[in-house]
């Protein structure tokens, strides 16, 4: 299959770069699969698990949250807020995230600046936890 | 000549301790400086890719539909100023004030100081300041900065500025840091290294369409900008300070061996009279 060049650059640093054959994420309309000799795009990232499918059929996961994609002749960047690797992920972490998370929003008097604070909290936990274990 | 000897030798002493504290600075910006200028290198790509790529759609979008894109109105100019918490880092903070003030002259301007430093010096000079809710840069954390992207683009799209420019200390290396402004909003603001707005004739997809494409990414991409920029200046603020505590101690080095050498003529000179004159009173009988 055709392959093109990715880079993914979030603000730990240059994340992946190389040549890919597909890349599939969820962008804040839905889930989208880039392929090669895609025409000029571009679109903001929302929360989901990006899966990268190397020039060798290998696959990749990663938890990708936020930021925008690009497709510029030829050249597809992916400029997420954050990314992590699956094997990256600290599960135990997410899980006391989430738990706190939901413990939160269980308050009925929360102000509605703080329940949408919690509820990206919590949907951050979810996807971590999803990528980490599907 | 005893009471010369003893000023000379307090005097040795102060400037010991003075440089026992330069050199201790000097140790812990030289450390500190290793993690910090990590984290700038790491950031550093984010903020290069970001960049190119905004300045490819800003020159491709030839709709002007989200508020981002378009130059405002308002003839007033934000400046979000990054300086330091502390003095004594040399030219840090005085480098990129004088800057500042060759930069913003005869504009209408309001700042967003982020370090200690920067409120002072916009306070005592009367410079309307937008929020000084960032005072402290050490403890800027990434979720602050989208915090302070959301008050900026509320501001920008409420057309409270025309233009809104990022002042700070780029990192060129561990000898020379140089104070820069960049443009971060309007987008169309946004030039190429060469000073040239690029011009793209291809037609860019969207989706769902650019204005919400815009407004999701704009608040992501000014964030990720200040965040960057942040570490970068705090990477350059330990570095001067490195540098001009470096120069300290070796000032203070040099300054003993004068006065140590200046004590020890004294001390000669003292102990040569007493002997002359112990013989002088030897001979007399």
């Amino acid at each position: 299959m055709a392959t093109y060049h990715l880079q993914v650059v979030s603000l730990d640093g240059m994340e992946y770069e190389g040549e890919v054959e597909k890349i599939m994420l969820r962008t804040v309309d839905g889930d989208v699969e880039i392929l090669a000799r895609h025409t000029n795009y571009c679109t903001g990232i929302g929360m989901g698990t990006a899966h990268i499918t190397m020039a060798d059929g290998k696959e990749s996961k990663a938890a990708c949250i936020g930021g925008m994609l690009s497709v510029m002749d030829g050249v597809v960047r992916v400029l997420p807020t954050t990314w992590e690797w699956d094997n990256e992920i600290d599960v135990e972490r997410a899980k006391a995230a989430k738990a706190k998370a939901e413990e939160r929003l269980k308050d009925t008097q929360l102000t509605k600046e703080a329940r949408v604070r919690a509820e990206a909290k919590l949907y951050r936990a979810l996807v971590r936890i999803g990528t980490a274990q599907k | 000549m005893a009471a010369n000897m003893k000023a000379v030798k307090l005097r040795i002493k102060s400037v010991q301790s003075t440089m026992q504290i330069t050199k201790a600075m000097q140790l812990v910006a030289a450390s500190k400086l290793r993690k910090a200028k990590e984290k700038a290198d790491n950031s550093k790509p984010y903020l290069g890719t970001l960049l190119d790529t905004l300045r490819d759609l800003a020159g491709g979008n030839h709709d002007f539909q989200s508020p981002y894109t378009k130059v405002g109105k308002n003839d007033k100019w934000l400046y979000v100023v990054i300086a330091g918490d502390r003095g004594l880092a040399g030219g840090y903070n005085s480098n990129l004030f004088k800057f500042m003030e060759s930069e913003t002259k005869g504009r209408d301007i309001e700042v967003l100081p982020i370090g200690k430093k920067s409120v002072e010096y916009f306070k005592h000079r009367n410079v309307p300041i937008f929020t000084e809710e960032f005072s402290e840069v050490a403890k800027v954390t990434i979720s602050d900065c989208f915090s302070v992207a959301r008050l900026l683009c509320d501001a920008y799209k409420e057309e409270k500025f025309g233009h809104i420019f990022l002042c700070y200390t780029d990192f060129v290396s561990m000898m020379s840091q140089v104070p820069k402004a960049s443009p971060i909003l309007p987008l169309s603001d946004l030039k190429d290294p060469d000073g040239e707005v690029k011009k793209n004739k291809s037609l860019i997809l969207y989706e769902p369409d650019s204005e919400t494409v815009f407004n999701t990414v704009v608040p992501e991409y000014l964030a990720g900008v200040l965040y960057s920029s942040i570490n970068i200046s705090v990477a350059s603020e330990l570095a001067a300070r490195r540098t001009a505590m470096e120069a300290a101690t070796d000032n203070a080095e040099e300054m003993i061996e004068t006065l140590s050498l200046y004590y020890n003529r004294a001390r000669q000179a003292s102990i040569t009279q007493e002997i002359t004159e112990i013989v002088a009173g030897a001979e007399e009988p």
